[in-house]
């Protein structure tokens, strides 16, 4: 009797342990996932601010959690070596991380109902040539070697001794460029064409003695990509990226971001970044 | 190195074993607490007024990833006796340019080695200094323009600012910010007074004019714990938001804080030693910072009713919540 029972005891628990399934149930705790930040375009040095802000709002829909990152090189040996979480990054670097570290773009930030953006070389007014750039210092607030390609494709290969002897003086955001050349600090200023119409919008007077020298191609906004290999922790957290706009507190820090909404990305913005195969597609 | 610590020591000897012994003791301290390349000729002298406080700790780390050169260390707040280090190696022309950071830095090497090239930043009020010709710097106050430039972005609807100053003072900047003010199409309202009896009276009267009030460094306003309570108080009561200088304001209900950025005013500086030891001409002897760092208090500006631009929250660097 004693033996029958011990038989059916084990039965049990072996029925119980292969009926369960194997992904976490009620009070089982999720993977952890991580949203990494690091964004050429911006010279954020607010890390701190920025990881509890995002903390905080994370970890109401999961565990979750920010980790930016302040130097670009640590952030790509992070990437090459780490297939989980998702990566927030501006368009150019991800086009030139995604061969070497496999990665995909899953969405792309809007702002304004666009989701590109172009970047103005403004100068003083008595700077009327490319050439009268050489050896001036210029503000900007992305990080110098992305305001280089930025630069070089506005001047033109021709123009490669004026690139290769500018000054870059990183300020912390556009606005900053844009007033260091108001306030004679630089000689000329790197930024959104967005941030320069805001420019105009806060003085008026300063904006209408810049002259626009060069101009961009629009350029995609910050995208969150994930490895070829993600994980579905991944996934729902960029489902919870998704309906950050919907919730007016997750709005708000969209917009710390320069942001005030994710989506998907369509196949004319997969064939810029020269996309052929999206995870999930 | 080595030469120097000889040289010390047998200078040393002719003196009493007491005096000998705690003075090499005292200098071997200073050489130990000095960080030296391995070819310190034309080298770059990061003199730090004292490297425990927090924002001449970042001057220096800033200033030292962004200045690729060879770099010698010292830092005055670390106890130990430094002028004859200091004036040894000038003496060996080991010191290109120096790179003081605060204004006992500034004021100590320019007392040493008076004829050598010194760039300065983090010094406050930068205008007592001495200046020679040779002396040049990065300045740690924000121009008022740059200032108002940020509240109207972030605060479009905020469009007459009260200041409470003393003509002695205060008076020529405040000139300069209501000058510039109009650009950035801000009325500036200023409340001079000449001591902190008529503080209370003047924030009556003030308040009710204006939008907000600007908090600005001046000893005869901030006199005393009680002055900076009774600004807040009636600023709080008025719901009138206070724009200021200083972290320290946000417990107090501060609505934003702007101040230099001392990353950007260490790379200037960095820039500016870049110039010197190329040879380029440096145009302006003292530069204003290129960069701000913004504190917005959340907290403060769900309890007022003012009105936020949220396109211009990418341009704040830190949120209190």
């Amino acid at each position: 009797m004693k033996t029958t029972l011990i038989k059916y005891f084990v039965l049990a628990v072996l029925l119980w342990f292969f009926a369960v399934p194997c992904y976490p149930g009620a009070g089982e705790k999720e993977p952890q996932s991580i949203l990494y930040f690091y964004n050429s375009e911006t010279n954020i040095n607010n890390f701190v601010s920025l990881k509890i802000t995002f903390d905080t709002y994370l970890s109401q829909f999961g565990d979750y959690y920010f980790q930016p990152f302040s130097d670009q090189s640590n952030f790509e040996s992070f990437v090459a070596e780490n297939d989980k979480g998702v990566m927030l990054l501006s368009s150019w670097h991800y086009s030139m991380l995604k061969d070497q570290a496999s990665l995909v773009p899953a969405l792309i930030g809007v702002s304004n109902n666009k989701t590109t953006q172009r970047k103005i070389l403004s100068t003083q007014h008595d700077i009327e040539s490319i050439n009268d750039l050489k050896g001036k210092k210029i503000a900007t607030a992305s990080n110098i070697s992305y305001s280089e390609n930025l630069l070089r494709e506005m001047v033109g290969s021709a123009n490669e001794d004026v690139v290769s002897s500018v000054k870059f003086v990183l300020v912390p955001k556009d606005i900053d460029a844009l007033m260091a050349v108001g306030f004679g600090i630089a000689s000329a200023a790197l930024t959104s064409e967005k941030s320069l119409e805001n420019f105009k919008d806060i003085n008026e007077k300063q904006y209408s003695q810049l002259r626009q020298l060069g101009i961009s191609k629009e350029i995609l906004l910050t995208l969150a990509v994930v490895h070829q290999k993600a994980d579905a922790g991944a996934a729902k957290l960029l489902a919870t990226l998704m309906k950050m706009s919907t919730n007016p507190d997750g709005k708000l820090k969209l917009r710390m971001l320069g942001l005030d909404d994710w989506r998907p990305l369509t196949p004319s913005e997969l064939a810029t970044l020269n996309v052929t195969e999206v995870k999930g597609k | 190195m080595n030469k120097i610590l000889t040289a010390k020591i047998i200078r040393l000897a002719k003196h009493g074993f007491k005096t000998r012994l705690l003075a090499a003791a005292a200098m071997t301290c200073s050489i130990l607490s000095m960080q030296l390349p391995a070819d310190p000729s034309n080298a770059v002298l990061i003199l730090n007024s004292d490297n425990s406080v927090g924002r001449y700790a970042l001057a220096q780390s800033t200033f030292e990833a962004s200045q690729t050169g060879e770099k010698i260390i010292i830092d005055l707040g670390d106890g130990q006796p430094h002028d004859e280090v200091i004036q040894k190696l000038f003496q060996q022309s080991k010191i290109k340019i120096t790179y003081a950071i605060g204004s006992n830095a500034y004021m100590l090497i320019n007392q040493l080695a008076a004829d050598s090239k010194i760039i300065f930043s983090s010094a406050i009020n930068w205008q007592r200094l001495p200046l020679e010709d040779h002396t040049f710097g990065v300045s740690n106050e924000l121009p008022a323009g740059m200032q108002l430039m940020t509240f109207r972005y972030l605060f479009p609807d905020v469009r007459k600012i009260g200041i409470v100053y003393s003509e002695k003072f205060n008076e020529e900047w405040v000139a300069e910010a209501v000058k510039s003010a109009r650009d950035a199409g801000i009325e500036i309202i200023g409340k001079s007074i000449d001591d902190h009896t008529e503080l209370a009276p003047a924030l009556r009267s003030l308040l009710p004019k204006v939008d907000a009030l600007w908090l600005i460094s001046d000893p005869s306003v901030l006199s005393s714990k009680d002055a900076t309570m009774e600004i807040f108080g009636q600023s709080n009561a008025m719901k009138k938001p206070v724009f200021a200088y200083d972290k320290i304001y946000t417990d107090l209900g501060a609505l934003l804080i702007i101040s230099p950025d001392i990353y950007t005013i260490s790379r200037q500086a960095a820039a500016l030693v870049d110039d010197l030891l190329t040879g380029t001409k440096i145009t302006e002897k003292v530069v204003s910072p290129a960069g701000s760092h913004v504190i917005l208090n959340m907290k403060t500006l769900n309890s007022f009713n003012v009105r936020l631009n949220q396109d211009a929250l990418d341009s704040v660097n830190q949120v209190i919540e």
